[in-house]
């Protein structure tokens, strides 16, 4: 009687509940390690001066002016909103509860910390990351990647590095935008709801003492990381497609694990700050 | 003296069977500065697999594959990218990437490799552009233009940037009556200047054709690269 046969039909439904857990464990800790994998080998590429080839600036270029070009109306628009709604209803009531002072230290701590980098890495997700896990899902499932490596092209070179670098600086670039205008815009519709008292730049100004030191490294390094992992996620996405993937399925992925680490890297820094 | 190295040379090397892998016989191959083979074989896929094999894409289970005197096995990443770069190709399928432009796709290789000022890309590449018989670069996606003018565009870039090893994998569409001439005109000044050339055919005819300047004409099957005694 050989080995396979001797196994119980419960021990055989125990080893397959047991692989199950494996395989999911598994897929779930691949996807990691390549993640912290590609973030530190993007991180040493983007030093030497060699990666930054003629086509690789061109692509920079290129996937730069889409995620900061392009994420620039929907960020003004959601700016705006967030003026009227959050920054104007902030001053307005802590003006008539008599505590205008602490305008600043509310909105440091809800929009410049929270709301802003929360909001500018869904933007940078919905506007561009969706582009991206189109592209590079589309190179992987047509087998254009057998063309790149023919002629010599590093994937990683060419196709992840300059999106990672271009996704970080057009979010941090969005971020500031983001904030100064909803600063201002909840400004002026506040002025227009009641009486405040302050002029703009003595309510700019109370927001600034309002911010810590910790605050001027809080809001770049989390901008600049959730543009930076964003881009991570939905490359890693795109490449990791396999045959019978479709882009439908592709996309719906890439969105929610880059809604996923955009919340988890929010969350680190700000408990880290 | 030093002794020269030829451009390709294929020693018993036998490709590692992959599920995707069709030729699994040792391959025999040298060839030295304006050398051309031409090579019939019947599909596309195998024209793939050995260009893959030449160009140390495709992992051996024995012998080896030397460019340039440098074995694919023995050299880093790296390396085999930028001697990847002196090979230019006509790919059979999947031959462009879809989210850039014709332009950057052909010019993408030597942007990539070589710190050529991109307007003197463009101007060679306008020049072969008129040797293929287009009347300037092809502009637009890939998706937008013919299929005529896909092949025209594949050689363009192929030959683009003077590469010591051109190998066409189906360059010709069959009823393409207007290609063939200034494809062989293309494949002469390249072996004039000391390249070598493989071309794959699937078609009998343009293989026995003696108007087409081979120094080698093998067949491809799945014993390998064999030599026919004579054209009949």
């Amino acid at each position: 009687m050989n080995a396979v046969a001797a196994i119980s039909p419960e021990a055989r439904g125990i080893r397959r509940m047991l692989a199950s857990i494996g395989r999911f464990t598994r897929r779930r800790v691949t996807f990691l390690l390549r993640l912290a994998a590609l973030a530190w080998g993007v991180l040493r590429e983007a030093a030497r001066p060699l990666s930054w080839r003629p086509m690789v600036r061109a692509e920079f270029r290129r996937i730069l002016r889409q995620a900061a070009g392009g994420g620039l109306p929907a960020t003004l628009i959601t700016a705006v909103l967030v003026g009227l709604v959050m920054v104007s209803q902030a001053l307005y009531w802590l003006g008539e509860a008599g505590e205008e002072e602490l305008v600043g230290s509310v909105l440091v701590t809800i929009l410049v910390r929270e709301v802003a980098p929360l909001l500018i890495g869904l933007i940078v997700l919905g506007r561009s990351g969706a582009v991206t896990a189109g592209e590079l899902g589309s190179v992987q499932l047509n087998r254009q990647t057998r063309v790149l490596l023919g002629q010599g092209v590093d994937l990683f070179t060419l196709l992840v590095m300059p999106r990672v670098i271009a996704f970080a600086l057009a979010s941090f670039a969005l971020g500031i935008i983001f904030v100064f205008v909803a600063l201002i815009v909840g400004f002026v519709a506040g002025s227009l709801l009641g009486p405040i008292q302050s002029s703009i730049f003595s309510f700019l100004d109370r927001v600034l003492e309002a911010m810590r030191a910790a605050d001027f490294l809080l809001l770049p390094a989390k901008l600049l990381s959730i543009g930076y992992i964003v881009a991570l996620v939905v490359c890693l996405t795109g490449l990791s497609a396999e045959s019978g993937d479709r882009l439908t399925e592709l996309l719906p992925r890439a969105f929610a694990r880059g809604v996923l680490t955009i919340m988890l890297v929010s969350l680190v820094l700000s408990l880290a700050a | 003296m030093a002794e020269r190295h030829p451009i390709l040379d294929l020693k018993d090397a036998t490709p590692r069977m992959l599920p995707d892998g069709v030729i699994n016989a040792p391959l025999e191959l040298r060839l030295a500065a304006g050398e051309f083979a031409l090579i019939e074989c019947p599909s596309g896929e195998w024209a793939a697999h050995f260009a893959d094999i030449c160009c140390g894409l495709h992992p051996l289970q024995r012998g080896t594959v030397q460019f340039l005197g440098r074995d694919w096995s023995g050299i880093t990443h790296m390396e085999s990218n930028a001697l990847r770069g002196r090979i230019g190709r006509v790919f059979h399928d999947a031959a462009w990437v879809g989210f850039l432009d014709m332009e950057a796709n052909i010019l993408l290789s030597q942007r990539y490799h070589t710190l050529r000022e991109l307007p003197v890309l463009r101007s060679m590449a306008l020049e072969l552009a008129h040797e293929f018989g287009l009347p300037g670069l092809p502009v637009g996606a890939p998706v937008g233009l013919t299929p005529a003018d896909l092949a025209r565009a594949a050689c363009i870039r192929a030959f683009l940037g003077e590469p010591l090893l051109i190998l066409l994998e189906h360059p010709l569409r069959p009823g393409d009556t207007e290609l063939p001439v200034p494809l062989i005109n293309a494949v002469s000044t390249a072996r004039n200047r000391g390249a070598a050339v493989i071309w794959f055919t699937p078609d009998d005819a343009i293989w026995r054709d003696r108007s087409v300047p081979a120094t080698h004409r093998l067949r491809l099957s799945e014993e390998g690269l064999i030599r026919p005694r004579r054209l009949t």
